[in-house]
C-alpha cells in the first residue's frame, strides 16, 4: 500500500492533542520520601490520627517490599526519591465553593481538555470530580447528589467528614500490603474519590472524575473508595490525560469497590495518559490496582476500560466473587502504537456459589509497542456452579509488535466450569480489499475494522464515553497502517 | 526474607566413571556451574504449582547402582534398548545392526565421537526453563546417541526401557540423543518404569536434532511407581521442512514433571504435540510445552488432555512463541480438563507470544466436569450410571490415545486407564 506511506509518515508525527502545560502556581514537595513527607502530607491535609497510622505502616511494609519484575514490560528502574509526592494548585485563599470561584486557568486547561465542566455536567448531567495533580479541584452537581443521599466527594473530605466508613472500607478490599504500588500509594495517596450510595438507591446521574497530571516530576497517587450499599447503583466514569515531558511520570493508583447485596458497580475507565514521543522518550508509567469485592450475594460489579495512553500500563482490574450469585465483568480495550507497553487483564476470584465472569479483551499493537494479556481465573473448592467465559482477541498491525496472552486458570471445583479461548490476526487482506474496493481509503478501513474488533466492548461504555473512545481509538491509530 | 534453597552439594558429585574422558569433562564443567543453583519456589515462575511437591534429600542425591533385573516385561513388538538406573544394559537389549543408523551407548564411543557429541549435548534445550536439565547434564552416568544417516529409515519402532530400581533412596539420570540425517526416518518409545518403594529422583533428558526433512515420531510413557520424582526434559531442533510428532501419556505420582520445547528453526517444519495425563489419590502431573516458532512458514499442533480426580493436582503450561520475521506462522494449542472430584485440582495456562503480524494463532482451554446431558442420554438408555461415566471420560482421552501410532503402546495406556477407571468410578 504505497499511497498510504506518506499518510503515514504525516500522521505518526501527529502529536499528542492533550500535550500542554499549564502554568498555575502550585504548592509542591521538595523531591523524595521518607515518613517526614508521610506526616507532612497527612498534616497538611488535616487527616485524624488513624490515617496517619494507617499511611505510616503502609510505608514500612513498602519498604520491606521488592518491585515485581515479572510483567512483560521493560523500563528503567524508577527512583522513588526523585518524585515529588504532593503537588497541589496553589490556592490564593481557601478552597473554592463553586465552580466560579476555582482558578480561572484551570477551568480553561479542562476546556482545552473537552470536559468543560459547566456545560459538560449540564448538558450530560455528569457530576464531575476533577482531580489535578493531587488534589480535587472541583466536584459538580453535590446538590442533586445530596438530595438522593449519595456521597460523592474528594477522598481527602471523606477522611474528614466521613471517618468511620473510611476506617471501615479503607484498604479492604486492596490491604495496605497487598502490592509494591498498592502499599505505595497507600502511604502517600494524596486525594481521590471517594462515592457511596446508601441502600436502595440509584445513582440519579453518572458519576465522573477526570485526573490529570500536570507539575513535572510529580506522582499522581490518587485513590478512589466507591461502596455500593444494598440495592444499590452506581455508573462510574473515568478519564486520564497528561502534558507531555521528556521524563517519565509515575502513575500509581488504587480503586477500591465495596458491594453489598443486591447492589451494582459499572465502572468505566478511559485512559489516555501521555504515551511518550514516537522514539518511546516519555510518557506515563500507570502502574494500578483496581479490586472490587462482591460482597453480598447478588451484587454485580463491572469494569470496562479503554487504554490507549501511558508509556507502561500496568493494571488488573479484579473482582472477589465471595457472595453468592455475585457476577463479575471484564471489557478491555487495550490499543499500544509506537513504544508503548501494557500489560493489562483481570483477576477473576470464584469463592462463592453460583458466581458468573465474562472477560472479553481486545488487545491491538501497531508499531513498535507489545500488548499483553494476562488474567486469573480461579475457582475456590465453594464454587459450586461457578461459571467463566474468558475471551481475548488480539490484533496486530505491523511486524515489529508484539501481542502476547498469559491466562492462569486454576480450578478447585469440579462443578466449576471455566472456557477460555484466545486468537491473535491482522487486519486481514481480504477486509481491506472488500473496504477499498468500495471506496474506503485504507486509513479509514483499518479504522472501521479496528472498531468492529471492539464493538463487544464498546457497547458496554456509557454512550458519551462510548463515542469519546471511538475517537480516542482512531487518533491512535492513525499512521499504523502501512 | 529467608534465603532461596538451594541445590543440595551432595548432588553435585557424579559417579560412574566408565564415560570417555570428552565427556566426563564436561560432566565436570556443568557441575561445577550448579554450585548454589536455586531450587524453585512457590515464586519460580515455571514451578509455581509443583515445587511444593519437590522433596530432595541428601539421601536421593545418591547415584542407584546400575544393576537389577532386565525390568520390562512388556512383550516388543521392535527393537529395544534397556536402561537400568540411567545405564544402559547391553544383555537386555536387542537391536540389529542396521545399515545408516548407529546406536550406542554413550560409555562405548570413541573419543572423537565423544568429542564431537560433548558439543551437541544439551543444545536443543533451554535451561533457563528447564532448570532440572542442567542438574542431568552434571550428574549422568551414560546415555544413548542415536544417529541415523540421511535417508536412513528404522523399518520398527525403537523402543527404550527405562526402569529404575528404587530399593532404597537415591537418583538416577537417563540421557538420550537423537541426530537424524535428511530425510531419515524413525519412531521412538520411551518408557519410563520403576520397581521398590524407596524415594527416589529420576532427572531425564532426551534430546532430537532434525535435519530437513526428517521425520521423527516420539512417544513417551510415564508409568512410575507412586514414590517416584519424576523430572524430565525433552528438547526438540527442526530445521527445513523436517516434521516431529509426539505423544505422552503419564500417569502421576509424588512429583511428575516433563518440559518439552521444541523449536521450528527452519522453514515449513512441522509439529504436533499431543498429551495425556490422568492422576487420582494425591498424586501430582505437570506438563510445560513450549513452541518457538523461529523460522517463517511453520506448523504447531498441540492437543493436550488431562483428568484429575480424588485430591490430585493436573498442570498444563502451553507455550507458544512467535518470534519476529515467522510469518505465516500457524499455531494451535488446544487443552481440556476433566475435574472428577471436589478436592482434586487443575491449573492451566495456555502463553501465546507474538511478535510477527501475518500468523494464525489461538488457543483454547476449558475446565470441566462430564456432561450431564450426556450422562442422562446413557442412563436413559439403561445404561449404568458408573458405565457411563466410565464411557464418556474414556470417549474424553482416547480421541488421543487412539493416535498413537504404535499398537503395543495403545494397548498399555488402555490396561492402566482401565485400572484407573476401575478405582476411580468404583463407588458410584
Amino acid at each position: 500500500m504505497a499511497t498510504t506511506d506518506k499518510e503515514v509518515k504525516e500522521l505518526i508525527k501527529r502529536e499528542y492533542e492533550h500535550g500542554f502545560v499549564t502554568e498555575i502556581e502550585s504548592d509542591t514537595f521538595e523531591p523524595g520520601l521518607n515518613e517526614d513527607v508521610i506526616r507532612r502530607l497527612s498534616e497538611l491535609k488535616q487527616e485524624p490520627e488513624f490515617m496517619l497510622e494507617w499511611r505510616l505502616k503502609a510505608y514500612r511494609r513498602w519498604l520491606e517490599m521488592d518491585e515485581p519484575e515479572w510483567a512483560h514490560v521493560d523500563f528503567p528502574k524508577v527512583d522513588y526519591n526523585a518524585i515529588s509526592y504532593y503537588s497541589a494548585p496553589k490556592k490564593k485563599e481557601d478552597m473554592p465553593q463553586s465552580l466560579d470561584e476555582v482558578d480561572p486557568e484551570l477551568l480553561r486547561t479542562y476546556e482545552k481538555l473537552g470536559i468543560p465542566l459547566h456545560e459538560r455536567a449540564k448538558l450530560a448531567g455528569v457530576a464531575v470530580d476533577a482531580v489535578f495533580d493531587s488534589v480535587s479541584v472541583a466536584t459538580t452537581f453535590k446538590e442533586p447528589l445530596e438530595k438522593a443521599g449519595v456521597i460523592f466527594c474528594p477522598i481527602s473530605e471523606a477522611v474528614q467528614k466521613y471517618p468511620e466508613l473510611v476506617k471501615k472500607y479503607l484498604g479492604s478490599v486492596v490491604p495496605a500490603g497487598d502490592n509494591y504500588f498498592a502499599a505505595l500509594n497507600s502511604a502517600v495517596f494524596s486525594d481521590g474519590s471517594f462515592v457511596y450510595i446508601p441502600k436502595g438507591v440509584r445513582c440519579p446521574m453518572e458519576l465522573s472524575t477526570y485526573f490529570r497530571i500536570n507539575a513535572a516530576n510529580t506522582g499522581q497517587f490518587e485513590r478512589t473508595l466507591i461502596i455500593a450499599e444494598e440495592g444499590s447503583y452506581v455508573s462510574y466514569l473515568e478519564g486520564c490525560t497528561a502534558p507531555m515531558r521528556d521524563e517519565n511520570q509515575l502513575h500509581a493508583a488504587v480503586v477500591e469497590l465495596v458491594i453489598l447485596d443486591d447492589a451494582q458497580i459499572k465502572y468505566s475507565t478511559v485512559q489516555n495518559w501521555y504515551p511518550g514521543d514516537e522514539n518511546g522518550k516519555g510518557g506515563i508509567y500507570n502502574f494500578v490496582t483496581k479490586r472490587a469485592a462482591c460482597i453480598g450475594k447478588n451484587a454485580k460489579v463491572s469494569w470496562t476500560q479503554v487504554e490507549t495512553g501511558s508509556a507502561i500500563t500496568w493494571k488488573y482490574p479484579s473482582c472477589v466473587l465471595r457472595g453468592e450469585n455475585s457476577v463479575g465483568e471484564f471489557y478491555s480495550v487495550a490499543l499500544t502504537h509506537n513504544f508503548q507497553q501494557a500489560d493489562t487483564g483481570t483477576k477473576m476470584i470464584h469463592l462463592g456459589k453460583n458466581t458468573k465472569s465474562t472477560i472479553i479483551s481486545k488487545g491491538i499493537s501497531a508499531g513498535r509497542s507489545s500488548n499483553a494479556y494476562r488474567g486469573l481465573v480461579k475457582f475456590g473448592p465453594g464454587a459450586d456452579g461457578a461459571r467463566n467465559f474468558t475471551q481475548c482477541d488480539s490484533l496486530l498491525i505491523g511486524d515489529r509488535c508484539g501481542a502476547h496472552t498469559f491466562p492462569y486458570i486454576e480450578s478447585k471445583n469440579k462443578s466449576a466450569i471455566v472456557e477460555h479461548e484466545a486468537t491473535t490476526s491482522k487486519v486481514s487482506d481480504e477486509q481491506m480489499f472488500l473496504c477499498r474496493q468500495r471506496g474506503i481509503d485504507p486509513e479509514q478501513a483499518v479504522s472501521m475494522i479496528v472498531n468492529g474488533f471492539c464493538k463487544e466492548v464498546f457497547k458496554e461504555l456509557p454512550m458519551e464515553f462510548a463515542v469519546e473512545a471511538g475517537k480516542l481509538l482512531e487518533v491512535s491509530l492513525e499512521g499504523s497502517v502501512g | 526474607m529467608k534465603p532461596a534453597p538451594t541445590l543440595s552439594s551432595a548432588f553435585l558429585h557424579p559417579a560412574g566413571q566408565t564415560l570417555p574422558e570428552p565427556l566426563l569433562a564436561l560432566r565436570k564443567q556443568r557441575a561445577s556451574a550448579l554450585v548454589d543453583m536455586p531450587l524453585p519456589t512457590r515464586k519460580t515462575e515455571n514451578w509455581k504449582y509443583s515445587s511444593k511437591y519437590l522433596k530432595l534429600s541428601d539421601d536421593m542425591a545418591i547415584s542407584l547402582p546400575a544393576e537389577g533385573k532386565a525390568g520390562a516385561s512388556l512383550a516388543i513388538p521392535g527393537y529395544k534398548v534397556v536402561f537400568t538406573n540411567g545405564v544402559m544394559i547391553p544383555e537386555a537389549s536387542e537391536y540389529p545392526d542396521l545399515d545408516g543408523i548407529s546406536i550406542q551407548s554413550f560409555s562405548d564411543l570413541s573419543a572423537d565421537e565423544a568429542q564431537s557429541l560433548s558439543l551437541q549435548l544439551g543444545s536443543t534445550l533451554n535451561h533457563e526453563q528447564a532448570q532440572f536439565a542442567r542438574v542431568n547434564g552434571a550428574r549422568f552416568e551414560d546415555g544413548l546417541l542415536i544417529r541415523l544417516k540421511p535417508g536412513a529409515v528404522l523399518d520398527q519402532p525403537l523402543f527404550i526401557i527405562h526402569n529404575t530400581e528404587a530399593d532404597a533412596s537415591g537418583s538416577a539420570y537417563p540421557r538420550i540423543y537423537v541426530e537424524a540425517g535428511a530425510n531419515s526416518q524413525m519412531t521412538l518409545v520411551e518408557e519410563y518404569t520403576s520397581n521398590g518403594g524407596a524415594a527416589v529422583l529420576v532427572n531425564t533428558v532426551t534430546e532430537f536434532n532434525l535435519a530437513d526433512g526428517a521425520n521423527i515420531t516420539s512417544i513417551r510413557l510415564n508409568m512410575e511407581g507412586e514414590q517416584v520424582q519424576h523430572i524430565g526434559a525433552t528438547g526438540v531442533l527442526q530445521a527445513q521442512s523436517s516434521r516431529f510428532e509426539s505423544h505422552c501419556v503419564g500417569f502421576g505420582g509424588q512429583l511428575r514433571r516433563h518440559d518439552l520445547q521444541v523449536r521450528l528453526e527452519g522453514e515449513g517444519a512441522e509439529t504436533k504435540l499431543n498429551g495425556v495425563v490422568v492422576t487420582q489419590g494425591k498424586q501430582h502431573y505437570d506438563n510445560h510445552t513450549s513452541i518457538d516458532h523461529v523460522a517463517a512458514h511453520c506448523t504447531s499442533e498441540e492437543t493436550y488432555r488431562n483428568i484429575a480426580a480424588d485430591q490430585s493436582h493436573a498442570i498444563f503450561n502451553g507455550r507458544i512463541h512467535i518470534h519476529q520475521d515467522a510469518q505465516k506462522s500457524s499455531a494451535d494449542m488446544n487443552n481440556k480438563n476433566l475435574l472428577l472430584n471436589n478436592g482434586a485440582e487443575i491449573d492451566t495456562k495456555p502463553e501465546l507470544e507474538i511478535y510477527a503480524d501475518d500468523v494464525k494463532c489461538a488457543h483454547g482451554a476449558t475446565i470441566g466436569q462430564l456432561d450431564e446431558t450426556s450422562l442422562f442420554y446413557l442412563v436413559s438408555r439403561g445404561i449404568g450410571r458408573r458405565e457411563a461415566n466410565v464411557l464418556l471420560t474414556m470417549a474424553f482421552i482416547n480421541e488421543l490415545v487412539n493416535q498413537i501410532p504404535v499398537q503395543a503402546v495403545r494397548e498399555t495406556a488402555q490396561l492402566r486407564l482401565n485400572d484407573f477407571f476401575e478405582q476411580t468410578f468404583q463407588e458410584i
